[in-house]
């Protein structure tokens, strides 16, 4: 690494791996529980698992990005991050934050607000805590020597995802407003600015990865999350269709919704091509697996399955059911998830100073995962389209089609098994690399 | 092809145009939605209905207007679907309602807190959500059934024959005709195996006639047990 404070991502990059690797397991509760075992029912009801498996997710993928910015930005403004010191107390903060939010989820101190669930309190400490971190890069660019696009959109990214995370904080009494701004906060942040924070690190990643010239990987960085603006934005639309709000949603929504996987398509088939025009030979060719497994798996999951069910015509049915778990599971993990494990990948060997990037363990990690995560996939997409046929379109009780749909949580539970033995050798893989005790290269 | 500096235009000029229109668009919504969700008959009891329903976090598990988790029934329509009674009985004491089946937590809720949870459910079913949840549209478009005389249209039909505590209590459990739960047995024959007079005292206290029955002592009526037992003495198999 250039600069000694880069070091820091290494332990945001820790903890990733330590609430991913809980995530997973209250997973394979809901996952049991969906078949008939429930043991835990009387310690962790569904709920308490639900809200954890999804609050671990974000809370993971923000790290992520948290650490991939402490490494990206001081080699992009070309200086230390201003204060290390800061920038420890707030990863401290945040864990704390985190681990709170999650233990007191089982003992029902949250908001019951999907996505939504740490409790008022929590809230406004995640945002003192991401002011500093806000305060911290923004200061590093700034009084850095250099501006550079992906720097100024990461940048952009991080603040506008700080602001949406407001109006999640407004008090209603309706049910649709509530719902309403709630959207504000979700969907704008994974189909809008979080899109900005990916597509900026796969840029760096590209730069790095495949030596093609940073004003051509910039100047279609512009384009796709232009894209993204273009239909994400309007595309909220379609958490609009029917909550109670106006019959013109169900238009807007469907026709900017439907322009969203033109974003996802366009990251893929650019970073794609760069890999192919990049002529340098890559020291780190599974940060590269990576970085293109986000850009297809992205498109697939996030795109593709998106656009799938986004149609008013075709939501009406499948609104409120597994066919959302499915495309869910999918565009997590292909759009932030593996973006995310792309950057450790890269990051690591110059962190810690080990080449342990390109090892088996680790490929064979990204193949087992990904086959795992398509696998789980098409068993929540059976599941969901047996559940709309079975309760939307012919009207069986809901228990009895929950029954009927048991087979293919088994299925789920297998190919979440498959996932998880992927994830365990990614783990394993960064242990392996041990403390981040890299050389620091300094300023050129 | 576009230069970079052109990029950074096309991105600026759109972003900011697309949030002006969405930021728009929004507050058009709010000055609709008090029409469309009939808010005018958003009581207390609702509201603190609505506040109680994200304490407990229902969404972590059912779905209302479509959103929450997929492991209990969507709650939109429940009101119509269950009707009052159930809804109270089954808040009371979920444990006893559908015994075997997917469990559901027992909150302890007061007699206060179950008014204002289904006051705040009767509500929710009145909002005009755009055609949300769908009517199943497959039964009425399916073809007669095996033995050739009943189509399931008819079945269908057929449906408002019954007592509609019938409808919304019973068949949350049992089923006529093949429609309806399968936690207990079906009914189609029930008048042809219990008479009237066992019915009705089954119905009072299930415990008291066989101890130990998993089926729970509904809140029923003295006109609800008369019009039910009158009703299942009369299903002897036949369609």
């Amino acid at each position: 690494m250039k600069y000694s404070s880069q070091r820091v991502a290494y332990w945001f990059f820790a903890v990733c791996m330590l609430l991913f690797s809980l995530q997973l397991v209250y997973g394979f509760l809901m996952g049991f529980a969906h078949i008939g075992y429930d043991g835990l029912h009387d310690l962790i009801p569904f709920n308490v698992a639900r809200s954890t498996h999804t609050n671990l997710l974000v809370m993971w993928l923000l790290a992520g990005f948290m650490g991939a910015a402490y490494y990206i930005i001081p080699e992009e403004a070309d200086r230390e991050i201003i204060s290390i010191k800061w920038a420890y107390v707030q990863l401290i903060a945040f864990v704390i934050v985190g681990v709170t939010a999650i233990v007191g989820f089982h003992f029902e101190w949250w908001e019951g607000r999907k996505f939504l669930e740490i409790p008022r309190p929590l809230d406004y400490l995640v945002v003192v805590d991401v002011l500093l971190f806000i305060g911290l890069i923004g200061g590093t660019i700034w009084k850095g020597h250099r501006y550079t696009t992906t720097s100024i959109v990461l940048f952009f990214g991080l603040l506008t995802a700080a602001l949406l995370y407001l109006p999640g904080m407004i008090n209603t009494d309706h049910q649709t407003h509530d719902s309403y701004w709630r959207w504000w906060v979700v969907h704008l942040w994974v189909e809008g600015v979080w899109e900005l924070i990916m597509g900026a690190i796969m840029a760096y990643l590209l730069i790095k990865l495949t030596g093609v010239d940073r004003e051509i990987i910039e100047k279609w960085l512009y384009i796709i999350v232009g894209f993204t603006f273009l239909s994400g934005i309007l595309g909220t639309g379609h958490h609009y269709y029917y909550i109670g709000t106006p019959r013109y949603w169900l238009m807007i929504g469907g026709v900017f919704s439907a322009l969203e996987p033109l974003a996802f398509l366009g990251m893929a088939i650019y970073a794609l091509a760069m890999a192919k025009k990049g002529g340098k030979s890559s020291t780190n060719r599974t940060a590269l697996l990576w970085t293109l497994g986000t850009a297809v798996m992205s498109f697939v999951g996030a795109g593709f399955l998106g656009f799938a069910h986004t149609l008013p015509q075709v939501n009406l049915y499948t609104h409120g059911t597994l066919v959302t778990a499915m495309h869910g599971h999918l565009a997590f993990w292909g759009a932030y998830a593996c973006l995310v494990l792309a950057i450790i990948t890269y990051s690591m060997p110059y962190l810690t100073g080990r080449k342990l990037a390109d090892t088996s363990t680790n490929i064979f990690a990204f193949w087992t995962s990904n086959i795992g995560m398509v696998s789980m996939t098409i068993a929540f997409g059976v599941a969901g389209i047996a559940q709309v046929y079975l309760e939307r379109k012919m009207g069986l009780d809901f228990l009895l089609v929950q029954k009927e749909i048991e087979v293919h949580f088994f299925g789920l539970i297998l190919a979440a098994s498959l996932f998880t033995i992927g994830i365990i050798a990614f783990v394993y893989n960064f242990i392996r690399f041990g403390a981040p005790v890299g050389e620091v290269r300094g300023a050129e | 092809m576009l230069s970079k500096s052109q990029a950074k235009a096309f991105f600026l000029i759109g972003t900011v145009g697309f949030s002006l229109i969405f930021v728009g668009l929004t507050v058009d919504t709010f000055q609709r939605i008090p029409e469309q969700t009939n808010q005018k008959n958003m009581t207390a009891e609702v509201v603190r209905g609505k506040h109680l329903f994200e304490q407990k976090n229902c969404m972590g598990c059912h779905t209302i207007l479509g959103e929450g988790a997929y492991y209990a029934p969507e709650l939109t329509k429940v009101f119509e679907r269950r009707g009052e009674a159930f809804i109270k009985a089954m808040l009371k004491d979920p444990d006893s309602m559908y015994p075997g089946q997917r469990r559901m937590t027992n909150y302890n809720f007061s007699d206060e807190e179950i008014s204002d949870l289904t006051a705040f459910l009767k509500w929710i079913g009145t909002l005009d959500l755009n055609g949300f949840p769908p009517k199943p549209d497959l039964v009425r478009s399916a073809s007669p059934t095996a033995t050739g005389d009943t189509s399931l249209e008819q079945v269908v039909l057929k449906t408002e024959d019954r007592p509609l505590v019938f409808n919304q209590m019973c068949v949350a459990c049992h089923s006529l005709n093949g429609q309806g739960g399968t936690v207990g047995p079906a009914l189609d024959n029930i008048g042809s195996q219990r008479d009237i007079t066992y019915l009705t005292k089954w119905l009072k206290d299930p415990m008291a006639i066989k101890p130990g029955t998993t089926m729970p002592k509904l809140p029923l009526s003295e006109e609800d047990i008369a019009e039910l037992s009158a009703f299942l003495s009369s299903l002897k198999g036949s369609r």
